[in-house]
């Protein structure tokens, strides 16, 4: 008889150990919804948005597991775990690599606004040394039309840019600068047709 | 019986323990989270944002039910339900993809003709700044226009049709602008009955030009012509500018619009700042009742009279006077040496239904 109260102690020992795996990692839970939404909230959408669209699935997987184990009697949170260190790991990694990365499309886009800027500054100063001659008045006020709008779209651009739409600041800069270069172009010829440099 | 009972506690702990082992996931499960994320990656979400919310409604319950499958004692578990569940979101997913591939067909065949009817409408309206030399109000528009669909055709060439599409919205704004800043000066030359008007003072210029055996001068408008005739026949024929805004009928001075009427040669200036002039005798009476009924109706600013000195002068055929007509100085030296104080000179719009300016705007 004791030994067989001495067996069942062994076995239900054994099963509350095993069961004693079922405490819910809420420490783990915490750090690992901080880390991602941190990084969500430094732009990780915005600037790298298939990492942070996988780093989503991964916070994602690890709940999905975290709801298994709620379910079962005897519960084994070590696979949540694992999801979870992984995706707070994740989201760490991407945090420290997205300032870097914004900075770099910040640094895009400030150097198609320069060079869009150079190009509409080109052509206005050709412009203005422009031959006044028979024919090319209206040519002229029509030209000064189109660098007027250039410089409104560049404005544009520079908002855009201030507003971290780094893409569109460089879309935008991009067709100005292509659109100023081919008005210099042009006066460029003229100039050289009257010899002027 | 001690060590029956305690085998069957050993053997049922045993059988307990070797169930902990999990059996499989079905593939389809890794298949779908793949689909999932390649629809993301396609821009299911822009291109089938219904579909692809019903899509994913219908993949997350499948998850659901996988965790409750999975959340039971494991000679429970049976994934076949689960499984076709996931069968079943594969096989819409695949569905979603072939709506994604043809939504981004249908925008990009309606984008593509767009891309290349408003390039056309840009250059037609440049071409109108241009013989209109309204370029102070319509080119600014014309040009943020030009940079805007510069950027459609990019993404368009880049696959982003959605994004090419969102372009066309304020590019049709600024199309407009443009459009409104010339239509008025150009509805004018479309206008039958003020066209008819302008070609029966055209006709009785030539007609006392025959009956009366002189010289008269007809300056077209919307051609920037000026028709020397003789005898009521075309003897000479001269390019010409007008003023800045010479396609208007001038109503007062400082309007820098180019005046249309009858009138007649008052003075010949032989040293002019322009080379060489012909003063005409505007304001004439019509002039005058036009000014004096715009003032009654406050279209005159405040302090501003009907204005004068308009001529027939030299110094280049710009479309940049302050409302005279405009000529190079070869030109002028040779019309000066034609025509004398008295030769009759009617300005009008245009002669002919189907003008320069009317047809331009056909072209919109």
């Amino acid at each position: 008889m004791k030994s067989i109260v001495k067996y069942l102690a062994v076995i239900m020992m054994t099963i509350f150990l095993l069961a004693g795996c079922g405490k819910q990692p809420t420490e783990e839970i915490n750090a690992a919804k901080a880390s991602v939404d941190a990084v969500m909230a430094e732009g990780a959408q915005k600037f790298a948005a298939e990492d942070a669209k996988k780093l989503n699935d991964s916070l994602q997987a690890a709940q999905d597991e975290l709801k298994v184990q709620e379910g079962k009697t005897f519960k084994d949170f070590a696979k949540a775990k694992e999801l979870l260190a992984k995706a707070k790991a994740d989201a760490d990694v991407l945090k420290t690599a997205l300032p870097a990365k914004k900075e770099e499309a910040k640094k895009n886009a400030l150097a198609a606004l320069e060079a869009a800027q150079a190009a509409a500054t080109e052509a206005k100063a050709l412009l203005a040394k422009a031959p006044k001659g028979k024919g090319s008045r209206a040519d002229i006020e029509a030209l000064k039309g189109d660098l007027e709008g250039m410089d409104d779209a560049l404005a544009e651009a520079k908002k855009a840019s201030d507003a971290e739409d780094y893409s569109g600041a460089i879309e935008r800069s991009n067709t100005v600068k292509d659109k100023a270069s081919a008005v210099a172009d042009q006066l460029k010829k003229a100039l050289a047709k009257v010899g002027k440099k | 019986m001690q060590s029956i009972i305690i085998r069957t506690l050993i053997l049922s702990l045993l059988i307990w323990l070797s169930g902990c082992t999990v059996p499989p996931l079905p593939p389809e499960v890794k298949l779908s989270e793949e689909q999932e994320l390649n629809l993301w990656r396609s821009g299911a979400a822009v291109y089938a944002a219904e579909g692809y919310d019903r899509y994913r409604l219908s993949f997350r319950q499948a998850k659901e039910d996988l965790i409750k499958e999975q959340s039971r004692w494991v000679w429970f578990q049976d994934y076949r339900v689960v499984q076709s569940e996931f069968r079943a979101v594969l096989k819409s997913g695949v569905a979603l993809q072939e709506q994604v591939a043809q939504q981004k067909q249908i925008i990009k065949e309606r984008i593509f003709p767009q891309l290349s009817s408003l390039k056309s409408r840009i250059a037609t309206l440049k071409g109108i700044t241009a013989a209109a030399n309204e370029g102070r109000l319509a080119r600014k528009d014309l040009i943020r226009a030009e940079l805007l669909l510069s950027e459609a055709a990019d993404r368009f060439a880049g696959g982003d049709y959605r994004a090419a599409e969102a372009k066309f919205k304020d590019l049709s704004g600024y199309l407009k602008a443009a459009e409104d800043a010339l239509l008025p000066v150009l509805d004018r030359f479309a206008d039958s009955s003020r066209i008819k008007k302008w070609r029966q003072m055209a006709d009785r210029t030539i007609a006392e030009s025959k009956d009366r055996g002189i010289k008269a001068i007809i300056v077209n408008k919307s051609e920037h012509l000026l028709v020397l005739y003789n005898n009521g026949a075309p003897l000479k024929t001269y390019n010409v500018g007008l003023g800045r805004n010479g396609y208007f009928d001038k109503l007062h001075a400082g309007d820098n619009s180019t005046p249309e009427g009858r009138y007649q040669i008052i003075k010949k200036i032989p040293q002019s700042r322009y080379h060489k002039a012909l003063l005409i005798n505007y304001p004439n009476d019509e002039d005058r009742r036009n000014y004096l009924r715009a003032k009654r109706k406050g279209l005159i600013p405040a302090g501003t009279g009907i204005g004068g000195l308009i001529e027939i002068h030299g110094g280049g055929k710009d479309s940049m006077t302050y409302g005279c007509v405009g000529m190079d100085n070869e030109s002028i030296d040779d019309l000066f040496s034609l025509v004398s104080v008295g030769t009759p000179v009617t300005i009008v719009g245009a002669v002919d239904d189907n003008n320069s300016l009317s047809t331009a705007i056909k072209g919109l």
